[in-house]
């Protein structure tokens, strides 16, 4: 029994080295490929490797991370948390309530279809060439995807959920956030997983246009000064930042959501041990005719 | 108990429309174990929605307790058929038990004290931390049962709630509900499609027919306690079966 275990707990790491080394195989020969061929070719626009970190060294650890790095993280960071709050309370209310759904759709939809760059310099004028009309411009288009989803998670709600809630008579503000918001989670994290891919473009796009800092303005800056392997330092910071923030917001999906993942057989290395019991009898389930809804009944 | 009378219930704008329960007349004594028969389409899920509160209804009315049921009574509860769909995934299942109980105005401790009571009453002690998707269908109901039970209602509607559990686990949640029936001392107003789990849970047993009317009604003269082996061999079982088997079919009863 123990050693059925132990047999299977290793082979599990073996798997799990392998599958990193896997993960780690690409990226190391492309960065050597690139290497090599860059020494050789003494490109003006693609410099070497050690040429694009000794400035790498130099900018960023840690000279300019409060000048750059810092303005734009906040901004970013801002504009993100707006967009979640305005997105998710906006998702419920046009979630719950199909008259106010039906009002907004057209006025939604345009503004969805409306590319946020395209108000850069109306934010400009609004809000002059602060961290504001950057901050605005990420909201405008980070807000789609958590508003969409949201309402769509909201609609999705078992209404057998909310049934058991009136009849055990749970008020309504216990139904929003102990039923209707967990519910549609799985939905609203999924949208809040694309638009932070949005805020991050925007934030580079807003910082290219009437700015001071930030690192959308220090590629353009250093592009315009032809310092290129300076440039590459801010792409490849850039590239790294939106790597990381979406490496964190995956774990902190897995953890807000870990009954969801646990639910739909999903588990991650958080329940991996009772993982295949539960698996069978998840499988048992799943093959079981299910109980009919109730629409065969009126 | 619960009095239900000349109950009528037309679905849309239409009252004219033809009707998802017609004319009902029926009442649930103290402590009764009732289960309401019928096949599917009869209209059994439109009444215990209505005797629920949880839809209005056309016409007639529903006392509990001498009080009319206008919305979810306070001293009710209800056990949904499909478990998976009425607990809360996100919730373990001792917080699933409790949750109902907060805004009941029960203080933390006696919800906890009666979260433990519950679980410990339908055999899922020890269970609290689980999640409901890492238990059995069987041990779900179960769940749901006790979310009931430590609601402390004086009524517990059931709407099919082992129609899907294989059969083993199925005779032993109706002896668990038997079981807690008699420590709770609850009323149940129990509807099934199976004839067996009606004579076998039940005091009496009325037959609805389309558009829920009740068609046939029968007192069960069986003794107590029951036994899923001895009691389903008694003489009066087979015979009770026959009569609601025909009962249900629409044919004429000579009683």
């Amino acid at each position: 029994m123990s050693r059925t275990t132990n047999g299977a707990a290793s082979r599990g790491l073996n798997r799990r080295a392998l599958g990193l080394l896997l993960e780690l195989a690409l990226p190391v020969a492309v960065l050597v490929g690139y290497g090599v061929w860059a020494s050789r070719a003494q490109s003006f626009y693609f410099p070497p490797l050690d040429e694009i970190g000794r400035y790498f060294n130099e900018l960023w650890l840690f000279d300019r991370v409060g000048s750059d790095l810092v303005p734009s993280l906040v901004r970013m960071g801002a504009g993100y948390l707006a967009s979640v709050v305005v997105g998710v309370s906006l998702g419920l209310l046009l979630g719950m309530s199909r008259v106010l759904r039906t009002a907004a759709e057209p006025v939604v939809e345009f503004l969805r279809a409306l590319p946020a760059p395209a108000l850069i310099p109306f934010s400009l004028l609004l809000f002059g060439s602060g961290d504001s009309s950057k901050i605005f411009v990420i909201v405008l288009g980070a807000v789609w995807p958590i508003l969409l989803n949201s309402i769509d998670g909201v609609r999705g709600v078992d209404a057998q959920q909310l049934d058991m809630a009136r009849a055990y008579r749970i008020p309504l503000a216990a139904r929003v956030t102990r039923i209707i918001l967990p519910a549609a989670a799985p939905r609203i994290f999924a949208g809040m997983r694309t638009s932070l891919a949005i805020a991050i473009i925007l934030m580079v796009v807003s910082e290219m246009v009437a700015s001071s800092d930030g690192l959308g303005y220090f590629v353009l800056e250093q592009q315009r000064s032809f310092a290129i392997p300076e440039m590459w330092t801010g792409i490849i910071l850039l590239g790294v930042l939106g790597y990381v923030l979406n490496w964190l917001f995956l774990r902190l999906e897995r953890r807000v959501l870990a009954w969801h993942f646990g639910l739909k057989g999903l588990a991650g290395p958080a329940a991996p041990r009772k993982q295949s019991g539960r698996a069978a009898r998840r499988s048992a389930r799943a093959s079981s005719p299910s109980a009919p809804s109730s629409d065969g009944e009126v | 108990m619960l009095e239900v009378s000349h109950l009528r219930k037309v679905y849309g704008p239409d009252p004219t429309a033809a009707p998802a329960v017609a004319d009902l007349d029926f009442t649930v004594a103290d402590q009764e174990f009732v289960c309401v028969l019928g096949s599917s389409g009869c209209g059994k899920t439109t009444m215990l929605r209505c005797l629920s509160g949880l839809i209005p209804f056309t016409s007639g009315e529903i006392t509990l307790r001498g009080k009319p049921v206008t919305g979810p009574p306070e001293d009710m509860a209800f056990v949904f058929q499909d478990y998976s769909r009425s607990l809360l995934p996100w919730m373990t299942v001792r917080r699933n038990i409790a949750f109902p109980l907060r805004y009941k105005g029960v203080d933390r401790r006696a919800a906890n004290e009666a979260t433990e009571e519950a679980l410990d009453a339908v055999g899922l002690a020890g269970r609290g931390d689980r999640y409901p998707w890492q238990l059995s269908g069987g041990m779900q109901q179960r769940v749901a049962i006790a979310r009931a039970l430590a609601y402390r209602p004086s009524i517990l509607l059931m709407d099919e709630p082992f129609a899907s559990v294989d059969a083993q686990t199925r005779s032993g949640l109706e002896d668990l509900l038997l079981s807690v029936k008699q420590r709770y001392g609850i009323t149940v107003l129990f509807v099934t499609h199976d004839i067996d789990e009606a004579i076998y849970l039940g005091d009496r047993v009325l037959v609805l027919r389309p558009p829920a009317t009740v068609g046939h009604a029968v007192t069960v003269n069986l003794p107590r306690p029951r036994d899923q082996v001895l009691t389903k061999q008694e003489p009066e079982f087979a015979r009770l079966r026959g009569e609601l088997f025909a009962a249900i079919d629409g044919r004429s009863v000579a009683a």
